[in-house]
């Protein structure tokens, strides 16, 4: 009799993985199709959580796939095409090797093309999830667009990539999406918010490219991600473009120009895209692009007020920094990197203008009167107009990251910049120290105590009468337990005990009322602030004891956290508070003494 | 002999046979060649006067036309093509037969009657099935090749796409399980999307947010932190390598060459009959010893009597017993030992639940961390920097630091959507190695290597 029972590996985690060359066999593919289906599909490598029975027993590692995505696999009809591109190849190389080249000629004239549509489709079933992974997609393609053709990249890869990055900076200037910039050692950094999507991506600076070695990067992987991200972000771009009420692809009405004599109306046409200068022609227009703006409705009820009122202010903030630039004209000088610059500057409503030589497009003069500011990227210059700013480009930056225009002074041409900061760190939520520089940096209304202030004051005052000025200069972060306590104001407790009293007074009134029938000035009851305090104190400690077990610990570290957060904060403060006050006391006797020396 | 050799033989010229073949003609060939030379080129050169055979070239001297490259093949378009010339006359003399026949073709060879009756045919629209068939495959080739996507071609919104409703199978009559079945064996089989399509191999975010001190122009303290974590980074790397070179280069001594080769020398001839040793007769003798007994002796098979197997089962059910009675006495106990095994059973459920904590914690910092999904490790690249001499303040000096495209292939790596892998760059075939056979051996192969 033959036992009927359990094969190993038949189900669990052993039925459930498949080597790579398991799924090379079951997808009767060559490694290097596989590969390619993968990424185009989105079908990535597992870790199992037991290698040794995902492997049927094999401790070494193995590359491993899931089995249903395997299966899913199979059924992409894009592997008909690869086995088309074989038979392509094999029939390129006889012709080539037999010296047909008019055979060659018709076969490279047909060769196979993949189409990618369904598959954008399938791993983006809506246009936000296309929106959520435009991160990568992004990226690639503006570092794609930049390469010369090379072995696996050609020419029209990066030229599509080219065309479709123009597009995309386009849709967000018409969107006003453009957030934050930051300009790196790396290369630009863009942050966009579009349909409610932070979108992140990295351009890299002018001429960056430089050959790869080699074993460091296999270029033929990275290519096939640009073939798949290239449908995607056409297929975005198409969306954008329709949904801001713009043809797609773009046009732009050119006005009827000196120089149309051209021999390429095409070319004009994607030149002047690529300058980024003019506004593309919506679909009809009289109405212009529809403004993704919305006032904020009010739910009362729902959350508490001041996350709502933060809410608030933060689209405002977002709105007015929309209209940051609107009016101003700009000329950006030839030193300058032009594309980062007009793409923020066109962002914010600003009007971009350069050196006619410098690039196509270009809509007004230098000599133009009506400039308000210039960029520029060198020490002097030797013509300069009184009627604007010569400024430089981090001034632009500065100012979007801040969300207002900045004060021109620091940022004039030939003076030693402020640093350039980060828009990607959240200080203000964090309790961090911030030293009186940095917050003038970030917030302009602040007013930072330089030491030529300290002096005419002190000047004035004469005799050192030593007045807490710091203070004033310091910034104080509330802390959030003092919100949450705030926030949690039971006001109906005291409420109640006030009527209370009101009532066994008021037996005693009343008969004396009866008595007296006289009507007397009423008293105001007065509440006890700190009674009102002690109440609140308690019911915050008795829900803070109701606290689940499973958070308590969390909730206890985050405390410990946020006191000695606060405690670095105050020993920061006075630190630089001794240290203010004694630069004042060592300048006050520099100046006694030089004083002295004038009058002897 | 010579002479002999040189002298013309004597032949017979008495047949006809014999006469053409012994008869010199090469004066009348020649005369004739000549004669057909003038016909085809006119009077030799000799006769004609100067006059005839050249021309004084009064015209200014030109200068070639085709300088430019469009020139040249504007030239080149209007000669006739060198196709051409195989169909031309290769001389001037004219066909001999002037009539000559020409190979009909099989249009032209039909008969009258056959063609018109043909030619109604087709003008009503019946063809031939070779014809049918060939229209068809015409047209199909015509829609693939209208139907082939272009690269860049974006001209539909993919999202806005209804997706294909299949008319015959929308029924209230059908079930699903009909509906599957009949879709799937008419070849539009719906296939189910994996859930692992949807969800990211990853938390780690595809452009994470830059360090404050890649500014290319920093504040102080950001670009301090910045070096303090790459120092960090270093110092580390450095201890690693400190530590393997401790444990592996140094633990071994420098030795000269020659030391090493006796080392070697002594090693290798360890156990073996050196002329140094005098031969051994110990070990001879040792051999033969009695004493020494054999680490493995053979087994015997003895047998136990039955005395011994009887007593030995019964110490075997007295020790069953015994032990039973001791399980039994011990649960009398036990209930007296409440105590202590509730604070036993305590402290066992604190050890679980305090390794259940770490382990909850190593879940939660792996989930950052990238999966092992080939051989290879995955290694973080280092991270991008400049020091403060490198630092200019302004953008136009300011030069790009570290290479986006490794950065990018690293962050695939990172979040698990890609192996980390070594790239081959040669590929290992295995070497052949050529033998010649003895048979067809010639011997002087190797001379003239």
């Amino acid at each position: 009799m033959v036992v009927i029972g359990k094969k190993k590996y038949q189900s669990g985690e052993g039925a459930q993985f498949l080597s790579r060359r398991s799924a090379l066999k079951k997808l009767q593919l060559s490694l290097k199709d596989f590969r390619k289906l993968c990424i185009l599909k989105g079908i990535y490598p597992r870790e199992p959580r037991n290698r040794k029975r995902a492997q049927h027993g094999d401790t070494s590692i193995k590359t491993l796939y899931h089995k249903k995505d395997i299966q899913f696999l199979m059924h992409e009809p894009i592997i008909w095409k690869f086995r088309e591109f074989k038979i392509f190849n094999r029939k390129v190389g006889r012709a080539k090797a037999m010296k047909e080249f008019g055979a060659l000629r018709r076969y490279l004239n047909n060769h196979p093309q993949l189409k990618l549509d369904h598959i954008v489709k399938e791993r983006y079933p809506t246009f936000i999830d296309a929106l959520r992974d435009l991160d990568d997609c992004l990226t690639l393609c503006f570092l794609f667009s930049t390469f010369p053709s090379i072995a696996h990249v050609p020419r029209e890869h990066s030229l599509l990539c080219r065309r479709l990055t123009v597009e995309f900076l386009h849709a967000v200037i018409a969107a006003k999406a453009l957030r934050k910039v930051f300009v790196s050692i790396k290369g630009f950094y863009y942050q966009a918010e579009i349909k409610g999507q932070t979108i992140t991506w990295i351009v890299p600076h002018h001429f960056s490219f430089e050959p790869q070695s080699k074993n460091e990067v296999d270029f033929k992987v990275m290519s096939t991600f640009v073939e798949f991200y290239v449908v995607m972000l056409g297929f975005v771009n198409f969306k954008l473009y329709h949904d801001l009420n713009m043809f797609y692809p773009p046009k732009f009405n050119s006005p009827g120009s000196t120089d149309t004599k051209l021999v390429d109306e095409e070319v004009y046409v994607s030149e002047r895209i690529a300058a980024l200068n003019s506004p593309l022609s919506s679909v009809n227009n009289a109405t212009p692009a529809p403004e993704e703006e919305l006032d904020t409705d009010q739910f009362p009820t729902e959350a508490d007020p001041s996350q709502l009122e933060l809410s608030r202010i933060e689209v405002e903030k977002v709105k007015k920094l929309k209209t940051l630039f609107k009016g101003l004209k700009f000329f950006v000088n030839r030193e300058v990197p032009r594309e980062p610059l007009v793409f923020v500057l066109r962002c914010f409503g600003g009007e971009v203008s350069w050196d006619k030589m410098l690039f196509v497009g270009s809509t007004f003069d230098e000599s133009n009167e009506s400039i308000t500011h210039q960029i520029v990227d060198r020490p002097s210059m030797t013509k300069q107009y009184i009627s604007r700013y010569y400024i430089q480009p981090q001034w632009v930056f500065d100012s979007v990251n801040a969300r207002q225009l900045l004060p021109v002074e620091n940022y004039l041409m030939g003076s030693v910049l402020p640093p350039h900061l980060s828009p990607f760190t959240d200080m203000l939520r964090d309790q961090t120290y911030i030293p009186p520089e940095q917050r003038a940096l970030l917030d302009p209304e602040f007013k930072v105590k330089t030491a030529k202030d300290d002096s005419e004051e002190s000047e004035a005052e004469e005799e050192g009468d030593d007045q807490p000025e710091i203070e004033q200069a310091e910034t104080i972060l509330e802390g959030e337990s003092a919100e949450a306590t705030e926030n949690d104001i039971s006001e109906e407790e005291p409420e109640i005990t006030v009527t209370k009293t009101n009532d066994s007074e008021s037996e005693q009134e009343r008969l004396k009322k009866k008595k007296g029938m006289v009507v007397q000035q009423g008293q105001l009851t007065r509440e006890n602030p700190w009674e009102k305090n002690r109440i609140e104190k308690q019911e915050y400690r008795l829900r803070e004891k109701m606290i689940k077990k499973k958070h308590r610990n969390l909730y206890k570290s985050m405390m410990q956290g946020k006191e000695d957060r606060a405690k670095e904060i105050w020993l920061l403060r006075k630190k630089r508070r001794i240290h203010d006050s004694t630069e004042k006391e060592k300048r006050k006797q520099m100046r006694k003494e030089g004083k002295i020396k004038n009058t002897a | 002999m010579k002479e002999a050799l040189n002298k013309k033989r004597k032949v017979s010229k008495k047949t006809k046979k014999s006469w053409r073949k012994h008869v010199d003609t090469k004066d009348v060939d020649n005369f004739l060649d000549e004669k057909r030379l003038e016909e085809r080129l006119g009077a030799p050169f000799s006769e004609r006067s100067d006059g005839e055979l050249f021309a004084v070239d009064k015209s200014p001297e030109k200068k070639s036309e085709l300088t430019s490259k469009q020139q040249r093949r504007l030239a080149l378009k209007s000669k006739e093509p060198v196709c051409f010339a195989i169909l031309k006359p290769h001389t001037a003399i004219p066909d001999p037969i002037a009539k000559r026949n020409r190979v009909k073709t099989p249009e032209e060879r039909k008969n009258p009657i056959t063609r018109r009756i043909q030619a109604m045919k087709r003008l009503n629209g019946q063809l031939k099935l070779k014809e049918i068939d060939a229209n068809k495959n015409k047209a199909l080739a015509e829609k693939k090749r209208v139907n082939k996507p272009k690269l860049g071609e974006f001209d539909k919104d993919i999202w806005m796409e209804k997706k294909k409703v299949h008319m015959d199978v929308q029924s209230e009559w059908l079930t699903s399980d009909t509906v599957r079945h009949t879709l799937a064996n008419t070849g539009q089989k719906q296939k189910r999307v994996p859930l692992s399509l949807s969800n990211k191999p990853s938390v780690v975010p595809a452009v994470q947010a830059p360090h404050p001190g890649t500014s290319y122009n920093p504040s102080y303290t950001d670009h301090q932190e910045l070096l303090a974590v790459v120092a960090k980074k270093e110092m580390e790397l450095m201890k690693q390598e400190a530590h393997l070179d401790r444990v592996t280069t140094k633990m071994f001594k420098k030795v000269s060459a020659d030391k090493k080769n006796d080392s070697w020398m002594q090693e290798m001839s360890e156990g073996l009959p050196t002329k140094s040793k005098t031969p051994d007769e110990t070990s001879d003798t040792e051999d033969h010893d009695p004493n020494v007994k054999s680490v493995n002796p053979p087994s015997k098979n003895e047998k136990k009597p039955l005395v011994k197997r009887r007593k030995q089962k019964e110490q075997r059910q007295l020790e069953l017993e015994r032990k039973q009675a001791k399980v039994e006495k011990k649960k009398v106990a036990d209930i007296y030992k409440i105590k202590k095994i509730a604070t036993q059973i305590s402290a066992k459920e604190k050890k679980e639940e305090f390794l259940r904590r770490i382990r909850a914690q190593t879940k939660e910092r792996k989930i950052a961390e990238p999966k092992t999904l080939s051989k290879v490790k995955f290694e973080a690249p280092e991270p991008d920097f400049e020091l403060a001499e490198e630092l200019v303040g302004n953008l136009r000096n300011s030069k790009t630091v570290g290479n986006l495209l490794r950065d990018r292939y690293k962050s695939l790596q990172q979040r698990n959507i890609l192996a980390p892998g070594t790239r081959m760059l040669k590929l290992n075939k295995a070497k052949v190695k050529k033998f010649e056979k003895a048979s067809h051996k010639m011997g002087w192969e190797d001379t003239f290597k």
